[in-house]
């Protein structure tokens, strides 16, 4: 029987493999080739060879150095304000809301962001925060001065508002997930103990959801940095480089300055560095869980 | 003792609903705002202060968008979609079978290496620099082909990921039955394992629908004008001198419904694919 199915078995991926090696990873092996070249195919064809050069100007690069800054804000500190905000709702929705009901009305209501369209919800959010838009006129109308909330100042902080706004859901919905898993005796054993509610949280809940929470926080990471759709709706970038991410200057310099080379050298580091870090941050949880647990 | 606790816990009790009410217009108001917006006539949307119910409420946004080039970039999206989707869940139960039964974890092992390359951790801007010069070379920019492969190769992973768990759930000896009734590769998965993972062909297809559905940067490179998709063409909206954010809260509100459907339908299934 096996033997039967055995070559059918391999048959059935080819399909898929054949996509997926065409237009995946080919193009991504060719695109190292094309990063040891300066090549803009709109002035001509011809690709001069630089070797390493394209890596080496990566790092002296000031455009590049202050986005990657940035994007410690913006994917990091923004991450971990949904990963708690997620975690402040969660735990009131298991705490305080006993209606079933309700708790799955909240909660679909929570998700839709999450279904949206990022540029939609870029487009959406604009209306809001842009200088006649609904927030400035409701300023005004109470007296108020209206604020330039995607100027030099609070760009950057009004697109991770609206990442917060369309985001903070999965750190939720994992973080739910995993207090409803914990034994409820648990909690009880700590009541009957005159254990306080700080206690019981910092004992029982937060050692359980140590793992929920890394998971969210790296799901939640990876995407934060790899998406340039709000960027480049609500900003692009700008005003002048002020909210420019990594992935968007990426983005500017193979699409916008056609030096291709760069870009795909760009777009290599980025991903080896989002390799490695994640390699890294899973090495660190996992021991800490078993050092923990 | 026991009373103390007692108002510390009614303390926490009031500050955490107090913040969850909070949290809800925060998630809710945008959400309402657009729907609101889109109702409204053009010279209402910039009042002061805002007017929470439209004033006049006119259905004029929605009768633009769908009598012009909004309807035929939803049309793009939605064919594209459909296409894509239907091919990857075809290939997509082919090979998460093969994945499922194949005796050795060599196979799957791999591909889930490309799958945690290809849609977790590089970034897609990696990919679509490169992708976009082959389709640019090959003369395939702005046609349906381009879109169609490059989508089906981002998404296969995901689809056979869903299929994949559903179809590890199938006892062997139902297939084995089969093929001892007689019945052919084919017959036994078309009679017997398909309609066992009904639920999971349905949840594969809706995710990866609204996956294509939203997508932007692969929209915005590899459309243009024969094609159109809406991701790629909600930017154009806000050029001018005056942005007609009630056609742009139309086409967003027409954007999301099926979504919102979809996430009703599929709450508690979307739930367990994202916990994963």
């Amino acid at each position: 029987m096996k033997k039967r199915k055995g070559p059918k078995t391999y048959l059935l991926v080819i399909p898929i493999f054949a996509v997926i090696l065409s237009v995946v990873i080919f193009p991504l092996i060719w695109a190292i080739f094309i990063s040891f070249h300066e090549w803009n195919p709109t002035v001509s064809p011809e690709r001069k060879f630089v070797g390493i050069g394209n890596f080496i100007h990566a790092f002296t690069d000031p455009r590049f150095l202050d986005s990657l800054k940035r994007m410690l804000y913006y994917s990091g500190f923004g991450v971990i304000l949904q990963v708690f905000l997620g975690m402040a709702v969660a735990l009131t929705l298991v705490n305080y809301i006993k209606s079933d009901k309700l708790r799955g009305a909240l909660l679909i209501l929570y998700l839709v962001p999450m279904m949206m369209a990022p540029v939609v919800v870029g487009q959406i959010w604009v209306l809001l925060v842009t200088g006649t838009g609904t927030i400035n006129n409701m300023l005004v109308s109470l007296g108020l001065s209206p604020v330039a909330w995607r100027g030099k100042d609070l760009a950057l902080t009004t697109v991770m508002v609206t990442d917060i706004w369309q985001w903070t859901s999965l750190p939720l919905l994992v973080i739910y997930a995993g207090r409803i898993s914990i034994p409820q005796n648990l909690y009880e054993a700590a009541y009957l103990d005159g254990a306080s509610d700080w206690m019981i949280f910092r004992r029982i809940t937060l050692p359980y959801l140590m793992i929920p929470l890394a998971m969210a926080f790296l799901l939640r990471f990876m995407d934060s940095y790899k998406y340039l759709d709000k960027v480049f709706i609500m900003t692009y970038g700008g005003p002048g480089t002020a909210s420019e991410l990594p992935v968007f200057y990426t983005f500017l310099v193979g699409f916008s300055y056609y030096k291709v080379g760069y870009a795909a050298a760009l777009g290599w580091i980025i991903g080896l560095a989002a390799v490695f870090f994640m390699l890294l941050f899973w090495k660190i949880i996992r021991r800490r869980a078993i050092e923990g647990g | 003792m026991n009373t103390t606790r007692r108002k510390t816990f009614g303390m926490g009790k009031m500050l955490a609903l107090v913040g969850l009410v909070i949290y809800t217009a925060f998630i809710a108001f945008p959400i309402y705002w657009t729907i609101n917006s889109s109702f409204k006539d053009i010279n209402h949307v910039y009042t002061v202060p805002p007017s929470f119910v439209p004033p006049k409420p006119t259905l004029s946004a929605y009768r633009w968008i769908l009598g012009g080039s909004g309807k035929n970039a939803l049309a793009g999206s939605l064919i594209v979609a459909l296409v894509t989707t239907t091919i990857a869940v075809i290939l997509g139960i082919f090979a998460s079978y093969a994945f499922s039964r194949y005796p050795k974890g060599k196979l799957s092992d791999s591909f889930n290496f490309f799958f945690l390359l290809t849609i977790r951790i590089f970034p897609p801007i990696a990919f679509l620099l490169p992708i976009f010069w082959l389709w640019k070379l090959l003369g395939l920019i702005d046609t349906y082909p381009a879109l169609i492969m490059t989508y089906l190769a981002f998404n296969i992973p995901l689809v056979v990921w869903i299929l994949r768990s559903f179809i590890d759930e199938v006892p062997r000896s139902l297939e084995e039955a089969s093929y001892l009734d007689g019945f052919s590769f084919l017959q036994t998965l078309r009679r017997t394992t398909v309609p066992l993972i009904g639920t999971g062909i349905a949840v594969a297809f809706a995710l990866c629908w609204v996956f294509i559905w939203n997508e932007f940067i692969i929209a915005y490179l590899l459309s243009g004008r024969h094609v159109l998709l809406y991701t790629a063409f909600l930017p154009s909206l806000r050029r001018g001198m005056r942005v007609m954010w009630n056609q742009i809260s139309a086409i967003s509100v027409l954007a999301a419904i099926p979504c919102i459907i979809i996430l009703i339908v599929f709450r508690k299934h979307l739930t367990r694919m994202y916990l994963k």
